[in-house]
């Protein structure tokens, strides 16, 4: 998802010039909200927040931007939604034996949520494998959360396996 | 190039490979002479105890009449090793096909530097000259004026490094691939059949899949070697293997399989190029995503800044697919050598 922060002037026929571009280029409109009651020198905050092709995201972006830029359209905030703030993994080896809900714990200290577990084991003290769906803050990247899953990794000598 | 122009080659390594180059070069010499105006003169043939060199060409009917006849030939010499001998030919260009050692790159990256030194256009089949030493061999290349090619080394005949020609006006920004058949293979019939890695790679190396030390392929090392020279070609990059980080399928479980479909999941061994990182590990994939590739096949993914994904699929491996592979990359230098004005041989 895509969230786009502009101001347009409270004119007749503004919205358009914005919602013409997002459309033109693939994105799919999820919602747009007006912020009448912040309403300076006759400008108007917008949000507006759409989806687009994820191959093609980075160009269909730039393009959205550039045509906005060219509308003397003000950009105040752009920003990629939670879609990509959603990880799943699976972590296989000694699972439990390692203490799961440490591994939980240990997560949600980074704030990092566990949305979803399943487990699939035939004793504790064997080999087993879970799968977690997790929620990450929206100010740590991909990178920097699976550097705190492979930090767990190593030092419980588990195998990650994620999306 | 006029119509009568020969391009002189030799053959350095008769195993599989080597020999099906030979068949399909053999096969395809009429076109390639009234579609592309050379003939193609076959002056030496190198093996591990000797070598057939006739400059005036070696009769091919012959030879692959019956092979025993490379030994019997008048012109055999026992003991005659490639090493040395290459800057006494007449030739154009030196193919190299030999078993080589993956942790050295020898003796084919001796063949290929002491092809380059003089002055000798170079294609190979052989991957770990190029995951070892891909700058230094580029720049020697370069040093001398020659052609280096070696589609054959990456996903065989799938065109993964030619692709670049054909993509010089867009930008490719990642690379995902699956490189190894093997690999491949044993996660799909882990997959389909709920056995253990063991089983599913004992089945693989009963069907000639997997080799009997299958340790290159399983422990990721094979698909690097791969990916590096995938993203060096790809993105102009100057990588060797240590600069990839590798994770092989030997970990993974009929338990880990299972829980991966629970949410639409398959496991897959990736090679991904992005970033300027280099990552070879297994990875979650989609079931319904272009990755989720059954058996030995192989397929490359590029993401592209003006085109979304470009997909390349076929088969990685075998004789006559990597044959096609350096007979292109033979036809390819024939045409630039032709097109630069620089005279053959």
């Amino acid at each position: 998802m895509i969230y786009l922060e502009v101001k347009l002037p409270d004119i007749p026929g503004s919205l358009i010039e914005l919602i013409r571009p997002v459309s033109q280029f693939g994105g799919n409109i999820y919602g747009v909200l007006h912020h009448h009651d912040k309403k300076m020198n006759n400008m108007i905050p917008v949000d507006i927040w759409f989806e687009l092709s994820e191959e093609l995201t980075e160009l269909s972006l730039e393009n959205i931007k550039k045509v906005l830029i060219e509308k003397n359209i003000q950009l105040i905030k752009i920003s990629v939604g939670s879609k990509n703030k959603i990880l799943t993994f699976i972590l296989t080896g000694h699972v439990f034996d390692t203490d799961i809900t440490d591994t939980i714990k240990r997560l949600d200290s980074k704030k990092i949520k566990v949305l979803e577990l399943h487990a699939k084991f035939t004793e504790v003290k064997e080999i087993s494998s879970v799968m977690m769906k997790v929620e990450f803050p929206e100010d740590m990247t991909k990178f920097e959360l699976i550097q705190e899953i492979e930090k767990i990794c190593k030092e419980k000598n588990l195998f990650l396996i994620r999306s | 190039m006029c119509k009568d122009m020969e391009v002189k080659i030799c053959l350095i390594g008769m195993g599989n490979v080597g020999t099906c180059f030979l068949q399909l070069l053999k096969e395809k010499r009429d076109d390639i002479r009234d579609n592309f105006n050379f003939n193609c003169k076959l002056v030496a043939i190198f093996e591990h105890d000797g070598a057939l060199i006739n400059n005036d060409g070696i009769d091919l009917d012959n030879l692959l009449e019956d092979y025993s006849n490379l030994r019997k030939n008048q012109y055999w010499k026992s003991n005659v090793k490639a090493q040395g001998n290459i800057s006494t030919l007449d030739i154009d260009i030196c193919i190299e096909t030999t078993p080589t050692n993956p942790n050295t790159g020898e003796p084919a990256l001796t063949h290929i530097t002491e092809a380059l030194s003089n002055n000798i256009d170079v294609i190979s089949s052989n991957k770990a000259p190029f995951y070892l030493q891909y700058k230094r061999i580029k720049n020697l290349a370069e040093k001398m004026n020659c052609l280096v090619k070696f589609e054959a080394t990456v996903a065989s005949c799938v065109p993964a490094l030619s692709i670049k020609e054909s993509l010089i006006g867009n930008t490719i920004s990642r690379i995902r691939a699956i490189l190894n058949g093997t690999n491949n293979y044993i996660l799909s019939r882990m997959t389909a059949e709920g056995v253990s890695f063991s089983v599913a790679l004992k089945e693989a190396q009963e069907l000639g899949y997997a080799e009997t030390d299958p340790s290159l392929d399983i422990n990721g090392y094979d698909s690097a070697g791969k990916l590096v020279i995938l993203s060096n070609e790809l993105f102009g990059w100057s990588k060797s293997i240590e600069d990839v980080k590798i994770k092989g399928i030997t970990k993974i479980t009929p338990h880990a399989l299972e829980l991966a479909k629970l949410d639409g999941y398959v496991i897959k061994h990736l090679a991904i190029a992005e970033e300027n990182n280099l990552i070879v590990e297994p990875r979650l994939v989609k079931r319904d995503s272009p990755l989720n590739i059954q058996g030995t096949l192989n397929l490359i993914e590029l993401r592209t800044k003006y085109a979304g994904s470009i997909i390349l699929m076929g088969k990685g491996a075998g004789g006559f697919e990597a044959a096609s592979a350096i007979l292109n990359d033979l036809i390819s230098i024939a045409k630039q050598r032709r097109d630069t004005n620089r005279n053959l041989r």
